[in-house]
């Protein structure tokens, strides 16, 4: 009795655990089921059928009107049809506007953080406020005012140039100009882009700023370190999973930015120059009612961005702590 | 095609049942007050008897005139027929879309739904749609009721799938701006008798203020336009843009070319336009012309409200005025516009066409729509109407040329032919991208490769 009564109440005490871990993970294990992973299961389903929800089919919508077409919406993807042409110019788009937003939001993000970390308390808190704002203002009111920033006749950045004697020019509108080969419309959008989320980085860069011994730096003023030679061999190894964090997170917004390409170059123009994946994705569901062509690009950029990511979790791994 | 002609049992049962019930209950039920549609016939009658109460939910886009006109004939019908409750619900527009869609595939779409012409013929093909039953209406009927323009695009493989409220009209007149005609010296409302005679003014009334353009003489280049001008120049050029297998598209021809080269001439000899800054992506005309940026612009009347509304400052005077043509004779290919279809999934799909039928086909109803709205209506009997220009002043000009339009035809994938290749090549093609003799062929190749797409799959 001596030896199982406490076995009884381990077991009771486990029983209770279990009860407490079941009834408070269920439910939202319940929300993911049916939220999320149902919807992933027939997203990925759907890519084997020629699916429409405008065309009635069979069981679930399949078959009938939807017939099963096997791995043929993936071939589509690498043939010479509408669909295929229009992925791969929108997989180069989505490509030049990850690769280049990217390293240009650290750029900017990672000196301003500096900055901003360096300077009185009450001025980091109004910096942090003015450099969030954008982040939580809404993609749509952000993209209509910087498309009137942009607009030829009556924008403000003409209106500038115009008082500075120069001419103005059709920001969103010229599928003639590009620099270094990006289409000046996909630099608009990079720069509406930059201000809108930047502040979101900031803000975590200066988190990891803070969470960096003063003990380093001070070593390093006595040996004879410069600013630079401090941020360049202090700072930034000991922010390395800050980057990696910022990197990852900045690389997966920038595969899926939507909005902007929707309301500023009014669905990826002019001509498909600002056509992304994501937009792809809309339009072949939605406008050309081609779900499974959708879900198939769908799963093309699930796969590139997981790629992406472990390719970056692993080149950024690092093995100690401080 | 197996939607029009296998009906299972079970359908065969339950259109039995609901007919006898229907016959029974009818029996039962105090006489409806009969309502004339515009041929005279009686409108149909509901399968439910009084006292049952039918709920249909009715679903549009947002657009505050569409709503307001809907939600007067909801309260209307409710008004009539006090056994039917009808919720109405409304969405921006790109939702509209996205939630027709999905609730498809789900099949809990509304009862009623307000959609846009264009879409029909796919959603019908794609059996999504319920078909007018003949007691409703039938085919012969609605084609002496409505235009051809409109009604076709509700008609797939000989069947009706729904009931026309607008004619989508872009052709036949322009937009212009009384005052900037006045500050030039010209004639209004103009005498054209060509397109030349349009250009010429348009020249006149363009503005450039350093190298920039401040004004559009003539403004054309927006996503519908474009298409609507293209067809209308092939057609009245002599040709047809339809392959002779009547599927694929013939953008090859002679006529084809001239239209395209005409649209790059204005824009580039003539500069009448500037297409970097006036085009589909900026300076709309539909917003520009309101702004005062546009001496002449080519879109459909439909815009006049929505001008009015969006830009309630603007004081120059206008006028929606005849364009000219090509040729000896205007003939254009128009749109379907805004109607009325049902789903198959409806529990009360006989109520549904009886709305449907009070809003689109009852005379009356169907012009409170139309001027609530400031839209082209589809309904003969309603166009005809002199008392009509009364309400809705600007629409003389478009009024004369309904009966020579037709439908622009089954284009497979209609927002793929419209944007993604003629507004967006021919944009490009004004703003020198590619020639005129590169953007044909690119034109003609994505078009049909698209369709064979659509015929494989």
């Amino acid at each position: 009795m001596a030896v199982t009564t406490p076995t009884l109440k381990k077991g009771s005490l486990f029983r209770r655990q279990h009860i407490f871990a079941g009834s408070t993970l269920t439910p939202i294990m319940v929300y993911m089921m049916i939220f999320t992973l149902i919807p992933m299961l027939w997203g990925i389903l759907i890519t084997f059928f020629r699916y429409s929800p405008v065309r009635a089919g069979g069981f679930l919508g399949l078959g009938g009107g939807n017939p099963f077409v096997g791995l043929e919406n993936y071939a589509d993807l690498f043939s010479n049809s509408p669909n295929g042409l229009l992925f791969r110019t929108s997989l180069k788009n989505t490509l030049i506007f990850s690769l280049i937003y990217m390293p240009l939001n650290l750029l900017v993000t990672l000196p301003l953080a500096v900055f901003i970390e360096s300077v009185h308390n009450r001025a980091k808190a109004f910096f942090r406020t003015v450099y969030f704002l954008p982040t939580v203002t809404s993609l749509v009111a952000v993209s209509l005012v910087w498309g009137v920033i942009y607009n030829p006749t009556f924008g403000l950045l003409n209106m500038g140039m115009r008082a500075l004697g120069l001419k103005g020019y059709p920001w969103l509108t010229d599928p003639n100009t590009a620099i270094l080969g990006i289409p000046l419309p996909m630099i608009c959008v990079l720069i509406t882009y930059l201000w809108s989320d930047m502040g979101y980085n900031i803000v975590i860069f200066m988190a990891g700023l803070q969470g960096i011994p003063e003990v380093y730096h001070e070593a390093a003023v006595v040996d004879g370190a410069n600013a630079w030679q401090r941020f360049r061999f202090i700072t930034l190894p000991l922010l390395r999973s800050t980057l990696t964090f910022v990197m990852v997170m900045t690389m997966l917004s920038s595969w899926q930015v939507f909005v902007l390409f929707f309301v500023m170059t009014n669905r990826g123009g002019p001509g498909n120059a600002t056509r992304v994946l994501v937009l792809h994705i809309y339009e072949t569901a939605f406008r050309h009612q081609e779900m499974g062509l959708a879900a198939t690009v769908a799963m093309a950029l699930f796969l590139i961005i997981m790629v992406t990511t472990l390719l970056q979790l692993r080149f950024l791994r690092k093995d100690w702590e401080y | 095609m197996s939607v029009s002609k296998s009906v299972s049992r079970r359908s065969f049962l339950r259109a039995a049942a609901l007919s006898s019930a229907s016959a029974v209950l009818a029996a039962c039920s105090p006489a409806a007050s009969p309502t004339t549609a515009p041929s005279g016939e009686e409108a149909p009658k509901a399968e439910a008897p009084a006292g049952e109460k039918i709920t249909l939910r009715l679903w549009s886009h947002q657009n505050p005139s569409f709503v307001a006109a809907n939600e007067q004939l909801v309260a209307k019908y409710m008004e009539a027929n006090s056994n039917v409750e009808i919720k109405y619900e409304n969405f921006p527009y790109n939702d509209f879309i996205t939630n027709i869609q999905t609730s498809m595939a789900a099949k809990n779409e509304a009862d009623v739904m307000e959609m846009f012409g264009s879409w029909v013929q796919s959603y019908a093909k794609g059996g999504t749609l319920a078909a007018v039953s003949d007691i409703v209406l039938s085919l012969e009927k609605a084609k002496q009721a409505y235009y051809a323009a409109p009604l076709d695009g509700y008609t797939w493989e000989g069947k009706l799938y729904g009931m026309p409220n607008e004619y989508n009209l872009e052709n036949g007149a322009v937009l212009i701006n009384k005052r900037m005609f006045a500050d030039e010296g010209i004639t209004s409302p103009p005498e054209w008798a060509s397109w030349d005679d349009l250009v010429l003014d348009a020249k006149k009334l363009t503005k450039v203020v350093d190298g920039n353009m401040t004004v559009a003489g003539f403004h054309y280049i927006n996503t519908d336009g474009l298409g609507f001008l293209f067809w209308e120049g092939i057609l009245e050029k002599g040709a047809e843009y339809f392959a002779s297998d009547k599927i694929h598209l013939d953008f090859m021809t002679p006529q084809a070319e001239e239209t395209v080269q005409w649209f790059y001439d204005m824009a580039n000899v003539d500069k009448v336009v500037d297409p970097m800054t006036f085009n589909p992506n900026s300076n709309w005309v539909g917003e520009s012309f309101f702004q005062g940026l546009v001496g002449i612009g080519f879109i459909g009347p439909w815009i006049v409200p929505e001008g009015r509304r969006n830009y309630p400052d603007f004081k120059d005077e206008w006028d929606y005025v005849s364009a000219p043509y090509f040729g000896s004779e205007r003939k254009f290919a128009a749109d379907a516009g805004w109607g009325k279809v049902v789903s198959p999934n409806s529990k009360s799909i006989d109520e549904s066409w009886k709305f449907a039928a009070f809003t689109a086909l009852e005379q009356a109803n169907a012009r409170q729509w139309n001027v609530g709205t400031g839209t082209v209506p589809a309904l003969k009997a309603v166009a005809e109407d002199p008392a009509l220009l009364n309400e809705i002043n600007w629409l003389g000009p478009s009024l004369k040329v309904l009966g020579q339009g037709r439908f622009v035809g089954t284009l497979q994938d209609r927002d793929y032919v419209w944007v993604n290749v003629l507004s967006t090549h021919i944009t490009e093609c004004l703003q020198g991208v590619r020639s005129v003799k590169e953007t044909m062929k690119l034109m003609h190749d994505e078009a049909n490769a698209m369709i064979d797409s659509k015929i494989k799959s």
